[in-house]
């Protein structure tokens, strides 16, 4: 018995050290074809699961898509490029423990991520000790506001949407607003700046609620709203809770409009909220309505190019999240392309700093010492839900 | 404040009570015949909603899909009993307890696969504008979820009390040894609670998924808020289970009226905590004193 335990100790150890050996003689084999220098190693750390799984999704299409592009036509500087995805499962410890993997066994030149702001602002004490440039996809305006050398940032802040919507609202005569955001690090930023800058738009807040993220049911909130009785109702969240929100409010007979943040620009807000969705306005970039872009510019031609190759592989138009991760992965892109010598991640984060003029679906981006950006508010448009798609509010 | 926003408040308690509370049902049968609480609990909640989808998006008529997903989760509740939990049973609870949470990260990830990242919708089951009640206005949705979690505890009650299945539950959750030596056949009656368990659970996610939505990832928070509710009311029985997950409801929605929606969710923790502090076994659990 004793015997043969043994024996089956030998026959594994010998079944996995050969299959070991084949698989390195693969990996340097699938190396040495196509071309000779070793690939340039990008990570990604998205949320796949939990809250923002529904933002992350498009964004790692949206990266997969472009490096496969990017491969196909040679790579950059005759080099490849691989991507290394990891899962944050919108969880900050997570993505530190992502951030950690991708620097330390995967060695990699710089990491587009994270999806959620809380995360991004979790993973920099990584990043710091590491030195590797950050692209972040998330809106939260403290991701540049606090200024950190190594991070740059895809998506309009709130520091730039929130004057836009407030003033869309003054201009529509809605001065008297209710605020009612989430607890995550996107929500909680928005509500701010949203009460800073109010006054100075000539808005004024009757009634501030929060919603936690995962919750079901946002009447008693509402009924809250209902009896400080504003002229619109602002949200600022980006998660699945916008769509019972919509709904609550056409149970509980309210006529208020709503308008919301970047984050409820999904499909599945459309679908969620159903018949409440109409009427639902939100300020965010051109990708939407892609005319938007004016139709013999530059960046109509980008977005286009992208909306047409994306809905070609996916079966679904890119929805302003995988614009931010194409946005992402086209900076670190460019700038890699742009490094003279040697790359490593301090070269890397010089090169994107001096990104000028780069066109694409979010805005035109340029980044400098002091801006880690580069967008401003002549990138956003207002939307309106009508029949359930997204129009441009006029 | 005046009575119509009061009341408002109250029926938004009721409405998330009345779900937390089937979701409570589920622990308390399942602790009833075992002795163990059953982490996977959540997913069935979530199971539920996500199979209804599945089964309205494959063209099945809505009250169809409905109860073909309450049936199909309560089979992969009998299921997960009879392949991951039985084989163990023997190892006591501890190991019992990590098996269910092992399970519940299984189905979470199946889920994924199977139905993608995003929020699924379902429509109605009876579409119309809200119903208006001295001011407050309540979704139809609302009644359905009230109508079922009456059904389901009257129906449990009687299961409890009038019949041979229902008696020998009782007996296993007295002791199993002694039902076992007088004939009953125990290891039937615990998978049997798993499958009721998981109906249960599955009631709720289907009740619930046309106002909320649904997601792969729903299960957890499910989870945590009708653990709560159970321990609130008392583990062990039915009844125990709908009031504490009616209390917890009430108090999130007069912690927004009264308090803050910020604090709402610490503010029922806060009360759970001063309950288990004043009442260990519960609002309604009996004291189990130790006769020697």
């Amino acid at each position: 018995m004793k015997m043969r335990g043994r024996l089956l100790t030998v026959v594994v150890v010998l079944a996995l050290g050969s299959a070991l050996v084949a698989g390195c003689a693969q990996g340097k084999r699938g190396a040495s074809d196509g071309t000779s220098a070793k690939p340039y190693r990008i990570g990604a750390v998205l949320s796949l699961t939990g809250t923002y799984a529904g933002l992350g999704t498009p964004e790692q299409n949206a990266i997969k898509l472009e490096a496969a592009r990017i491969n196909a036509a040679g790579g950059i500087n005759g080099r490849l490029i691989e991507v290394f995805y990891e899962d944050d499962g919108t969880d900050p410890a997570k993505a530190v423990a992502a951030a950690a993997r991708l620097i330390e066994q995967e060695d990699v030149l710089a990491i587009i991520g994270a999806t959620g702001t809380g995360q991004t602002m979790a993973i920099r004490s990584e990043i710091a000790r590491a030195g590797v440039p950050q692209v972040s996809m998330a809106g939260g305006s403290v991701v540049t506001d606090d200024f950190d050398p190594l991070v740059f940032q895809t998506p309009w802040p709130n520091r730039i949407v929130v004057p836009f919507t407030l003033k869309a609202l003054k201009a529509r005569g809605l001065t008297k607003i209710a605020l009612i955001s989430d607890t995550s690090g996107y929500g909680t930023d928005g509500h701010d700046i949203i009460v800073k800058e109010a006054a100075a738009a000539g808005i004024e807040v009757v009634a501030e609620q929060t919603l936690n993220p995962g919750d079901t049911d946002m009447t008693a909130q509402l009924t809250k709203i209902k009896g400080a009785a504003p002229d619109a109702i602002l949200m600022w969240n980006a998660g699945k809770e916008a769509a019972i929100v919509a709904k609550n409010m056409q149970q509980l007979g309210m006529k208020t409009p709503l308008v919301g943040s970047p984050g409820n620009g999904r499909k599945e807000f459309i679908e969620g909220a159903g018949a409440a969705a109409e009427g639902f306005r939100f300020a965010a970039g051109k990708v939407l309505v892609p005319a938007a872009y004016g139709t013999d510019s530059e960046p109509y031609k980008v977005a286009n190019d992208f909306i047409t190759r994306y809905t070609k592989a996916y079966g679904t138009p890119p929805d302003i999240f995988a614009g931010h991760a194409y946005d992402a992965f086209l900076v670190v892109v460019d700038a890699l392309g742009r490094v003279e010598g040697d790359v490593t991640p301090g070269s890397l984060r010089d090169a994107i700093e001096k990104t000028s003029g780069l066109v694409g679906i979010g805005g035109t981006f340029s980044y400098s010492a002091t801006d880690h950006n580069g967008l401003t508010m002549e990138e956003l448009v207002l939307y309106r839900v009508a029949d359930k798609t997204w129009v441009l509010d006029q | 404040m005046n009575s119509a926003e009061l009341l408002q408040f109250v029926a938004s308690g009721l409405q998330n009570g009345a779900v937390y509370a089937l979701v409570a049902l589920g622990f308390t049968l399942v602790y009833a015949s075992t002795g163990i609480i059953n982490f996977a609990q959540g997913e069935f909640f979530m199971l539920g909603g996500m199979l209804a989808v599945a089964g309205v998006r494959a063209g099945l008529p809505l009250p169809f899909a409905a109860l073909a997903s309450v049936v199909l989760t309560a089979s992969i509740g009998l299921l997960f009993e009879r392949v991951a939990l039985r084989p163990r049973r023997d190892s006591g609870p501890t190991v019992l307890i990590i098996i269910t949470i092992g399970g519940s990260m299984v189905m979470k990830s199946l889920a994924r696969h199977a139905f993608g990242p995003n929020e699924l919708s379902l429509p109605p089951f009876s579409p119309g504008v809200p119903i208006v009640f001295a001011g407050a206005s309540i979704d139809r949705q609302v009644l359905w979820i009230w109508g079922l979690t009456i059904v389901a505890v009257v129906a449990l009650t009687f299961l409890y009390s009038k019949t041979k299945l229902g008696r020998a539950m009782r007996a296993c959750s007295l002791s199993h040894d002694a039902a076992r030596l007088m004939g009953i056949d125990t290891a039937r009656v615990v998978m049997i609670s798993f499958g009721l368990a998981a109906a249960l659970g599955a009631l709720g996610g289907v009740a619930v998924a046309p106002l909320t939505q649904t997601a792969f990832d729903v299960g957890s928070r499910a989870g945590l808020k009708g653990f709560a509710a159970a321990i609130l009311g008392g583990l062990g029985n039915p009844i125990a289970a709908v009031v504490g997950g009616l209390v917890l409801g009430l108090l999130e929605s007069l912690s927004v009226a009264f308090i803050s929606s910020t604090y709402k969710d610490a503010i029922s923790l806060v009360v759970l905590l001063a309950v288990l502090f004043l009442r260990p076994q519960g609002l309604l659990g009996k004291s189990r004193r130790e006769k020697v």
